[in-house]
């Protein structure tokens, strides 16, 4: 038997947030032009007012000043915008805004200890050199936590292959991967 | 982008509801992987949008049963792909799913949605001046007679020779899988060799959907031939890219006999599609590398190649050829 | 002099902001009242604009200004880089009516937000008259220009005649002659080219990601007909570069024009997609090489043609055989350069610029040639080594090739090669081939300025004339200081960058060590002469802090310059107005270049044809290592850039429409983790003891010379198919 872990609960027949058309906003949905969601960032509460057209990467670096997570192509090829959704990493560029409302959203910025303790793989990545420019490096920092916590850290081909959704022009994979199979073992211990 | 009105149904009663009052123009968006991306291209300019990314009850997926398996619509392609019941008896829809975009885009994108991903042709893609007769019906193809390296070879029309882009279509025409739908006007049942549409005249015309409807579950009849199965993707790149030549082949060998042979092919048509020449040609004799490769060769009799894509003949037969000696070896090994 | 060093192997310095998204690129600045900017481009392969119609646009909700060719009286155009001027081609879009290629800017939209700006960037429509338009090497109307007879300088760009190369080819009596060609390529660093633009008053201050704040400024100002002490451009780090920010874009001086016009800052962040037509590229090439050997394997003749694009409007000169003529100790050798004038943007520097598809030609051609001698190709360059430059006769700084080969043929195992293509195999029938190849690059030096301040608490701050763009500038800068000063890299702080520090010169051509490193430490070593006269007596151990607060100073301050051996003080003078100033690689006493040998193995799959790069050796000379562990990894990134150079990378051209087609970077393949496996790099470390008096030569652009060749000599060696372009892909193979 296999089923969903992350099967949501369905609330009775209704929709919400609900706008007829740009400008013309339905009950929930206050502000001139955009409509309102309810998102935790970095572990904080927010309620913003957002475009409907605004990606999720945009919301979070125009609005959230969070200048970490980049803009690298913004259609979802390079991952330099990876930031996790719920846990799960996603491309923060190809996500509207909208669809981030009621979700729980973790960048770079967050991955951090609160007293500003570097995470083990935020570490790994120094300590292997797995960066150069540093513009795709938190998306590839993103990532890797994922692909760690996802189990597909077990091999260098697993984590090759499982890494491959973040481009690095700089060509920092091999620390990378020796970045990730230094982290993956002390990640188990040092994450809650 | 323009803006766009915007709903979020919690369940598929409401998401119909939805719908039904949505404007004509309304599209519906799941993980958005393939809409937003075009919204941002200028090439879809939805009026509304219906999304449905949160329909629970479509996110479960069951693939212990004895009769079919059952894929809601709305689970996302990383959960699946992770299945270990699909990975050893289904190993090539498990492949078909893993082997596309990347760890990120499968968090988001949805099984449902994946189907009707669109075309990767730049000349669709990049918007004016390219002519488009998928984007503007009627204007012209800029990719016959253009760069036409990862144009298909099969399906292809004098309207448009764009290629469908997707894996996991693919191996589920393998798999004679079924897709069902909701809309104001009721349910129904369509198999996926159904769904896509080659482009003919009307290239814009992509699937049989129409624009209400909503693709609620995808079934899989089981079959043995799922464990002597691979998906074989061949591209440019080692991961993340697009397929040059993909195969979903499905086996069930009887000593070294074949009694069923499934094949599909990706990277290379303007749909899913599905080789029967090729299936029949391989029924009841011995698969060998000299019948892999002469039904590799069958499969593509009827391609049409433009300047650049011609390799995709011999690419794309011996894709075939050697996806059949992996499923054969599954085969044994099983 | 023989240099410093050996030096320790010291974390990145600027690691820890980068690992937790701290560090600014330009882009992440976001002043107050932020407007947002989008640009809207010709879709025309070349003509004049007739209408822009703007009318929808500013009617889009949120749109503040759309400015067009008719906004902009009075702005000039700065010129092009190599005619003196700052920006990366002569044309300044917006500038006039002509539009001289496929994604010429016509128009900027400026919006509250994002959304609008993009959104009346879609509403903008235009009205042309086209014109005829030719983008290929090829085509129709391309117009071919002998490099020798254009009004370039001489003797640079003179073509090569040393000894009697043609004469020396007849008499071979063995010979290779084959023809190369090489695809257009952008170098899409990862970072998106934007401009963030803000007035105070008459002050503009400009964040945007560059190689060249000096440049920008100077550009700017010009353009704006505004003094330079008005415009400050900041840009402490850069997401990447690889040669695409090295001048001035369109997009600066129109983002600078709407912020002054609105009174509020702008961003505008310009799209991949726009890149590829409003940033340069590395031009296509097509080399034919002749190679002459006697029969014991002694290359006796080398002749070396090129032709290489060029637009329209300007000439974007050959420098490849610069480097090819240098590669071997070839006596007779002779070179050829031609240009294609074609209607697009002006194609310029992509990590080794031209050594990329020259060395891919060359070595490819040394491989045919070591094949038709039946001569292992590692021995056969071994066996054509000089000690002097056979084209002005005078020695090389250092060269240390010939260490490369053999210490990278150790380390790769190459004695257990197999000679006869096809000859090696997994045991699953995957065909391997192990191939070789060297590259060299010039050293250059252009002129540096360095600042340098200790104070009593401990601050030792570095202000000098280089930019870190990933390459670890800080780190080599930061070492040279620490290592006089006797204390750690990472107490040093490095601010670079800002055009309020010191005039940097243009940071490309991999003359950025030799020439920042120099001057840091030459202002380090001046430092601790000043330390030593505050306090003669002091200790060994005493820190500069410690003998400051003896000397009861709160800080001490010194500044050094450098330049090339045998540059004019003038260098310094053109790089206060951000022009070019380097000289190099031949000066007065000898000539410098960096030596590099690359070994890769490749797996080809024998039924689909994949191929893959399982495993390369490479070792470098590039003098003396000054930061161990960022060079280590620009050497394996250079590595990474031959193999998506080999078998990934083109820029397709459709001639019907011009420009670009498959802009973007699902469909421009550059390698993925999975496409990347063990990379091994050394370097022999061995100070130059003329170029400067660190020893450092230069590494980024070197990585990159030679390794497609190694490539594709490997895919030959796997398959017995000689691929004479690139990329190589699967329908070559099949």
């Amino acid at each position: 038997m296999n089923r969903n872990e992350l099967q949501e609960v369905v609330t009775p027949a209704q929709s919400i947030l609900v706008s007829t058309r740009p400008g013309e906003q339905s009950a929930g949905a206050p502000g001139s032009s955009g409509l309102s969601i309810d998102i935790v960032v970095n572990r904080q509460r927010r309620q913003l007012d957002v475009d409907p057209r605004a990606s999720l990467l945009d919301l979070v670096r125009d609005h959230l000043h969070l200048m970490g997570t980049k803009k690298g192509c913004d259609h979802g090829q390079c991952g330099a915008c990876t930031v996790h959704l719920d846990g799960r990493r996603v491309v923060s560029c190809l996500m509207l805004a909208l669809q981030a409302d009621g979700r729980e959203v973790t960048t770079i910025e967050g991955l951090a200890g609160p007293n500003g303790s570097l995470h083990v793989m935020q570490q790994a990545f120094i300590d292997h050199d797995a960066l150069q420019c540093g513009y795709c490096t938190p998306g590839q920092i993103m990532s890797a936590v994922a692909c760690v916590r996802e189990g597909h850290a077990n091999s260098v081909a697993g984590i090759r292959e499982y890494m491959s959704g973040n481009l690095c022009r700089c060509g920092a994979y091999v620390g990378i991967v020796a970045a990730i199979q230094d982290a993956a073992p002390r990640m188990q211990g040092a994450e809650p | 982008m323009r803006s766009f009105a915007y709903a979020r149904p919690l369940t598929v009663m409401a998401a119909v509801q939805a719908l039904a009052d949505a404007s004509p123009h309304a599209r519906i968006i799941a993980g958005g992987t393939t809409l937003y991306d075009l919204m941002k291209l200028n090439i879809e300019a939805p009026q509304a949008l219906v999304d449905v990314s949160r329909l629970g009850e479509l996110t479960t997926f069951d693939t212990s049963g004895t009769r079919e398996l059952v894929f809601g619509a709305m689970a996302r392609m990383s959960d699946i792909a992770a299945d270990r019941t699909l990975q050893t008896d289904y190993p090539a829809l498990a492949e078909s799913l893993w082997l596309a975009a990347s760890p990120q885009v499968r968090n988001m994108a949805t099984v449902g949605g994946n189907l009707l991903q669109r075309t990767r042709c730049a000349y669709f893609r990049g918007g004016a001046p390219y002519p488009c007769n998928k984007r503007q019906p009627g204007s012209g193809c800029a990719a016959i007679g253009g760069l036409d390296r990862s144009h298909a070879i099969l399906g292809t029309s004098t309207s448009c020779v764009a290629v469908y882009p997707g894996d996991w279509a693919v191996a589920l025409a393998a798999f004679d899988a079924q897709l069902d739908t909701v809309s104001p006007r009721g349910e129904r049942t369509i198999p996926i060799d159904e769904l896509h549409r080659e482009p003919g005249e009307t290239p814009h015309l992509e699937t049989i959907l129409k624009p209400d409807e909503l693709i609620v579950r995808i079934r899989v009849p089981v079959t043995v031939a799922g464990r002597a199965s691979t998906y074989h993707k061949i591209r440019d790149r080692a991961s993340y890219a697009f397929a040059l030549a993909s195969a979903a082949v499905a086996l069930r060998v009887d000593g070294d006999t074949v009694r069923e042979a499934r094949i599909a092919l990706g990277g290379v048509a303007t749909r899913p599609w599905r080789a029967r020449d090729a299936e029949r040609a391989l029924m009841g004799g011995a698969l060998t590398e000299g019948s892999a490769r002469a039904a590799g060769e069958l499969a593509f009799t009827a391609a049409r190649t433009g300047q650049y894509n011609r390799f995709k003949v011999e690419l794309g037969a011996r894709t075939i050829a050697e996806a059949l000696m992996i499923a054969k070896g599954r085969a044994k090994t099983s | 002099m023989t240099g410093p060093g050996p030096f320790p192997d010291v974390a990145r310095v600027d690691a820890r902001d980068k690992v937790r998204g701290m560090t600014p690129y330009g882009a992440d600045n976001h002043p107050p009242n932020l407007a947002h900017a989008m640009l809207v481009t010709a879709q025309i392969g070349k003509g004049r604009l007739v209408k822009v119609d703007t009318d929808a646009a500013r009617a889009v909700a949120g749109v503040q200004l759309v400015l067009t060719h008719q906004d902009t009286e009075g702005l000039k155009a700065d010129g092009y880089l190599f005619a003196n001027g700052r920006s990366f081609q002569s044309v300044q879009p917006m500038i006039g009516t002509a539009i001289a290629y496929r994604g010429q800017p016509i128009a900027l939209v400026v919006a509250d937000s994002l959304e609008a700006a993009i959104e009346g960037a879609e509403q903008v429509s235009a009205e042309y008259v086209t014109a005829p338009f030719s983008v290929t090497l090829d085509s129709e109307g391309t117009e071919i220009l002998a490099q020798a007879d254009l009004p370039l300088p001489k003797p640079a760009f003179a073509d090569k005649n040393v000894g009697d190369a043609d004469a020396a080819l007849a008499a071979a009596p063995v010979t290779v002659d084959a023809v190369y060609d090489s695809a257009p390529q952008h170098q899409n660093p990862i970072e998106l080219i934007a401009t963030v633009a803000s007035w105070d008053g008459d002050e503009l201050t400009v964040y945007e990601s560059t190689q060249h704040v000096e440049g920008i400024r100077q550009g700017l100002a010009f353009e704006l007909g505004i003094s330079p002490d008005k415009v400050r451009v900041i840009s402490p780090f850069c997401g990447g570069s690889f040669g695409q920010k090295n001048a001035m874009h369109a997009q600066t001086v129109l983002v600078a024009l709407a912020a002054r016009t609105l009174g509020r800052p702008v961003k505008l962040v310009v799209p991949r997609s726009q890149l590829f037509h409003n940033t340069s590229f590395r031009p296509p090439t097509r080399h034919r090489v002749r190679l002459g050997a006697d029969r014991a394997g002694k290359i006796v003749a080398a002749v070396h043609e090129i032709d290489q694009q060029t637009s329209r409007h300007d000439l974007f000169p050959s420098m490849a055989t610069d480097t090819s003529a240098r590669l071997h100790g070839i006596p007779n050798f002779r070179s050829r350069e031609r240009l294609r004038r074609t209607d697009v943007q002006t194609p310029g520097f992509m990590r080794a610029p031209w050594e990329h598809a020259a060395a891919f030609a060359f070595e490819s051609a040394i491989d045919e040639l070591a094949y038709a001698l039946d001569r292992d190709p590692v021995e056969l360059r071994l066996a054509n080594e000089l000690p002097y430059d056979v084209v002005t006769g005078k020695p090389f700084s250092s060269r240390h090739l010939s260490e490369c080969l053999r210490r990278g043929a150790e380390l790769f195992g190459w004695a257990r090669r197999r000679m006869a293509p096809r000859s090696m195999r997994e045991t699953d029938g995957t065909l391997v081939g192990w191939g070789v190849a060297t590259g060299a690059y010039p050293s250059v030096i252009s002129p540096s300025i360095a600042q340098l301040r200790v104070t009593d608490d401990g601050g030792i701050v570095l202000n000098v004339g280089v930019q870190e763009m990933g390459q670890g500038a800080r780190n080599a800068v930061a070492a040279a200081v620490a290592d006089v000063l006797k204390v750690r890299a990472d107490q040093v702080t490095t601010l670079l960058g800002d055009t309020k520090g010191p005039p940097p010169h243009l940071t490309a051509g991999s003359w950025g060590t030799a020439t920042a490193v120099p001057a840091a430490r030459q202002a380090a070593i001046d430092m601790r002469e000043a330390l030593r006269k505050l306090q003669p007596e002091a200790s060994n151990g005493a820190t500069p802090a410690g003998i400051l607060r003896h000397a009861k100073r709160p800080f001490l301050e010194v500044e050094a310059r450098h330049q090339a051996p045998g540059a004019p003080d003038a260098v310094f003078d053109r790089m206060k107005q951000g022009l070019l100033a380097y000289v190099g690689p031949e000066f007065p006493e000898f000539v410098s270049f960096s030596f590099i040998a690359h070994f890769v193995e490749v797996h080809v799959e024998p039924a689909t044809c994949r191929v893959r790069v399982p495993r390369v050796v490479t070792v470098a000379d590039c003098g003396r290592v000054v930061s161990p562990r960022t060079a280590a990894s620009q050497l394996r990134g250079g590595v990474v850039w031959g193999i998506g150079g080999a078998l990934r990378e083109a820029s397709e051209v459709d001639p019907r429409y011009g420009g670009f087609l498959n802009a973007d970077l699902a469909e421009y393949l550059v390698p993925v983790n999975a496409d990347i496996g063990d990379i091994q790099v050394d370097f022999v470390d061995k100070p130059d003891p003329m170029l400067n008096n660190a020893g450092v030569k230069g590494l980024g652009e070197v990585a990159n010379v030679g390794p497609a060749a190694a490539v594709a000599n490997a895919v030959y060696h796997a398959t017995g198919r000689r691929v004479r372009h690139l990329p190589i892909r699967i329908e070559d193979l099949l």
